[in-house]
């Protein structure tokens, strides 16, 4: 087994870490920074919901290059099976709860993880929330529109996220009424979506909510409306001008803050929560980013990069990662309906991320009652019997790559879930029957149980 | 100040819990933790806040008996001199609450008469958020008082919880946070795993980081430690569970309140770090204290909920020692108006009285029951606003600065002892 220090960035120099033309680099495993299994399932565990057996396997075999490629560009038909999930969740939008539902389920079942990983990232930096539309429906056409341009254009994502009807109504900027220009709004598109905080001024807010003028929600589209629209000269980012909506739009997006404040909250979901990069990391893929706002480019510059190999274990898994990593390990299913409501306990109601600035995430996932409520969950996820049913079970998974005795399979849902890598006592325990329970379903909850398995 | 004394306490225990926990079972745990727990006195101060969803008859609740304008206005509800349990200055309790006339005689009630707030919603949802927020009329407010309270508390790379709601319904959103996660606890073992979840402290416990180096991921040990210090405080919680069964009802009535307070009085004890606990009575929603018909009867009952639940709380605190570390305090969304509305109801009004029941807390009448002539739409007009309430359990009570959870400054009410 490989020492736990050495994986992915320990033979990294430290002074190469703050070096954008190495820290952004392909990633090339050599003698020092070996390709392994540890850094398979890492980036499985970031640019999809974790891996099987299966594609640990297949991702050791291909290399990183490869095995990249694959995520990004799944040889599965991907179209037909998004749309056909479109679909579900739009009869769905009845209620309330049908549409989180049909989105877990699609996590779970879905051929290119990449896109739902986006999408929830888009989610949490477009972080509307149905406490306050009210309308399932709606929030189902929003999330969908998220997904379409989740691996797109930015600008072009900006653009039509303005034009949602949840959008507008979550930012009380229903009605942009000449008189009485969204004050609200402008400062969350502005804080929150493009420029970051302390990036702009009070009159720049004005100026934005006065260039927002005329846009309305009325039977469930967002209108222009002219004679709304404030056609006064106003001041905004240094500039003076008769802007609109468009000129706003163009003028955040010519601001180098907005492409570095997507590239670093790209680097805390993809990268890694315990450091925030320095300034020289971000400034050139921010300049490169804001070139054209292509965020399949963008993504697939991170997850080659050295740096993204170096990030092992520095995140802390959202609820949704836990328990959909889990099931997804497991080639199982389990009921969804339950589990968005297990979830929202967790902290990670889908659809209603607790305000503007999306969920805090990383330490703030973690408390006295989270810990156990995860430890619960996972258990009720493999019980085999009760709201979760019983298409969950790690002996199956274990005999299906034929490792039916039961040492081998204890040794193999080991690697499965951490590939090896534990405290070296830790492993022994385990593997020499540190647990009471003979069923390997009491097994597969402890160790969804061992602070490891909170690590992304 | 409380959280220094806190501070200290956790790291003395938090050394000795680390060399006695992790290679032992969870049985002895929960008696460690209970001995460490019994001299617990002098611990942190903790709110119970208990919502009383749907408006409050105020009148009815505190009732001025003495007062020509309640009786005119009340011809079939009113509560005659006979009926009502006399505090003093011609008011008096709703018969329903002997427990609290008991406490109040004790002097550990006090009755802070008049609360509302200007140009007060007397809609259901609109007025539920004002008190939520305490931010009357800022629809697009995203958090809660006690949420903004809770973000503040948290520290990071701690596991602490400073609130947690218990009960049926949806977390109320005075919960609502921006980063803490708060626990709705909606059955007893409901964050108790049966398996096998206190072995994995055990199997992966902290270890040493002396030889890792500078700027090494801290997330691994954080993650340790957060399992350890979680099933260490599950298995006290389980032993104060096992004593508390041993106890039966322990005094604790059979209501549902009563239940849910007997929890909290379990996880006080159980030493968890939780600051503010919040409960509700009336079912949530538009809830029971909704009294547009027929109000006698209901209200009567939930009253009686309200006040037997309460004392029989404080009692079983008083017993634990821990009454001089507890404040209880009650809301409404609104009072009710004066008169009657012709179906032995009342509808929507204003100003009404908020509780607060504790140690620690100077009991009686706070501010004169409010004028029955001088009236805002047929309701008693407030003179105290709730965010003074507010201010004074945040700054006098749990030590929080009511001024960054308020965003202003709000004068506290002389309670605390």
């Amino acid at each position: 087994m490989q020492e736990p220090a050495q994986i992915g960035s320990r033979k990294a120099r430290p002074e190469d870490l703050d070096d954008p033309s190495w820290a952004w680099a392909p990633y090339r495993p050599d003698g020092q920074r070996p390709w392994s299994l540890e850094l398979a399932a890492h980036l499985y565990r970031r640019g999809a919901f974790g891996a099987n057996w299966g594609e640990l396997e297949h991702a050791l075999a291909d290399g990183p290059e490869l095995a990249v490629s694959k995520l990004l560009r799944p040889k599965a038909d991907v179209a037909p099976f998004n749309r056909a999930y479109d679909a579900y969740e739009k009869a769905a939008a009845g209620s309330a709860d049908g549409v989180p539902a049909w989105w877990l389920r699609r996590l779970l079942e879905t051929p290119h993880p990449v896109l739902e990983q986006m999408t929830l990232f888009w989610h949490n930096h477009f972080a509307i929330t149905n406490a306050r539309v009210k309308n399932p429906a709606m929030m189902c056409r929003y999330l969908q529109l998220l997904r379409r341009n989740a691996l797109g254009r930015f600008d072009a994502l900006l653009e039509s996220v303005l034009d949602e009807p949840a959008v507008l109504i979550c930012l009380g900027a229903r009605a942009n009424r000449k008189a009485r220009p969204c004050l609200d709004g402008a400062r969350a598109l502005m804080e929150q979506w493009t420029l970051g905080p302390g990036r702009f001024s009070e009159p720049d807010v004005q100026g934005a909510a006065r260039a927002w003028t005329g846009w309305f929600v009325s039977q469930d589209e967002a209108h222009y409306i002219p004679r709304e629209h404030d056609s006064g000269a106003k001041k905004l980012l240094g500039r003076e001008g008769d802007f609109d909506r468009k000129d706003l739009l163009r003028l955040l997006l010519e601001q180098p803050a907005t492409a570095q404040l997507l590239v670093r909250k790209l680097y805390r979901w993809f990268v890694s929560e315990t450091v925030s990069p320095p300034d020289a990391l971000v400034a050139p893929l921010a300049a490169d980013f804001a070139k054209d706002f292509d965020l399949a480019r963008l993504l697939e510059t991170v997850l080659r990069s050295n740096l993204f190999f170096c990030g092992y274990r520095q995140k802390i898994k959202s609820p949704v990662q836990f328990a959909v990593g889990l099931v997804r390990a497991l080639e199982g299913t389990v009921g969804t309906v339950r589990l968005a409501s297990d979830l929202a306990d967790l902290g990670q109601d889908l659809f209603q991320p607790p305000t503007l600035k999306g969920w805090a995430g990383g330490q703030c996932w973690i408390n006295r009652f989270m810990l156990p409520g995860r430890a619960k969950l996972a258990e009720e996820l493999l019980a085999g019997s009760g709201p979760y049913g019983a298409k969950l079970d790690p002996a199956a998974t274990a005999s299906k790559y034929g490792q039916s005795a039961p040492g081998a399979a204890r040794r193999f849902l080991v690697q499965l879930f951490f590939q090896g890598d534990l405290p070296e006592e830790t492993r022994q325990a385990l593997l020499n029957g540190g647990s009471a329970s003979d069923s390997l379903r009491g097994f597969g909850g402890l160790l969804a149980a061992l602070p490891e398995w909170h690590l992304a | 100040m409380q959280t220094t004394r806190r501070e200290f306490l956790r790291t003395a225990l938090g050394a000795s819990t680390m060399l006695a926990f992790s290679p032992v079972a969870p049985g002895f745990l929960g008696r460690t933790a209970l001995a460490a727990a019994a001299q617990s006195q002098d611990r942190d101060s903790v709110l119970v806040v208990i919502q009383l969803s749907g408006g409050n008859d105020g009148l009815n609740t505190v009732v001025p008996y003495e007062d020509d304008a309640y009786h005119r206005n009340r011809p079939t509800l009113r509560l005659t001199a006979e009926r009502v349990l006399k505090l003093e200055s011609g008011l008096g309790l709703h018969p329903e609450m002997t427990a609290l006339l008991r406490l109040y005689r004790e002097g550990h009630l006090a009755i802070v008469q008049g609360v509302g707030y200007p140009d007060s919603n007397r809609d259901h949802e609109a007025a539920m958020r004002d008190w939520h927020t305490a931010r009357p009329g800022e629809t697009l407010t995203q958090t809660g008082w006690l949420g903004r309270a809770i973000d503040r508390a948290c520290k990071t790379g701690q596991t602490d919880v400073p609130g947690v709601f218990l009960g049926p319904i949806p977390s109320p959103f005075g919960l609502q946070t921006e980063e803490a996660i708060v626990p709705a606890i909606k059955s007893s073992d409901q964050w108790l795993p049966a398996g096998e979840w206190a072995a994995a402290s055990r199997l992966d416990p902290p270890g040493s980081t002396a030889g890792a180096p500078a700027g090494a991921n801290p997330l691994p040990e954080f993650l340790r430690r957060a399992t350890l210090d979680a099933s260490a405080g599950a298995a006290r919680l389980q032993a104060v569970r096992q004593g508390a069964a041993a106890r039966g009802t322990d005094g604790y009535p059979d209501f549902p309140l009563a239940r849910t307070l007997q929890s909290v009085a379990q996880f006080i004890r159980a030493d968890l770090g939780i600051r503010i606990f919040f409960a509700e009575l009336g079912g949530g929603g538009i809830g029971g204290f909704d009294t547009h018909a027929g109000q006698a009867a209901n209200h009567g009952a939930l009253l009686r909920e309200l006040s037997e639940s309460v004392a029989a709380f404080l009692e079983g605190l008083r017993r634990d020692r821990l009454l001089d570390r507890v404040w209880l305090m009650t809301f409404s969304e609104f009072g009710r108006t004066l008169s009657e509305n012709g179906r032995h109801g009342t509808d929507h009004g204003a100003a009404s009285p908020v509780f607060l029941a504790g140690g620690g807390l100077k009991g009686g009448l706070v501010g004169p029951h409010p004028s029955l002539t001088d009236l805002e739409a047929n309701a008693p007009k407030f003179h105290t606003d709730f965010r003074r309430v507010y201010a004074t359990v945040l700054d006098r009570w749990l030590g929080f600065d009511s001024l960054q959870v308020l965003g202003r400054k709000f004068s506290p009410l002389d309670l605390a002892v």
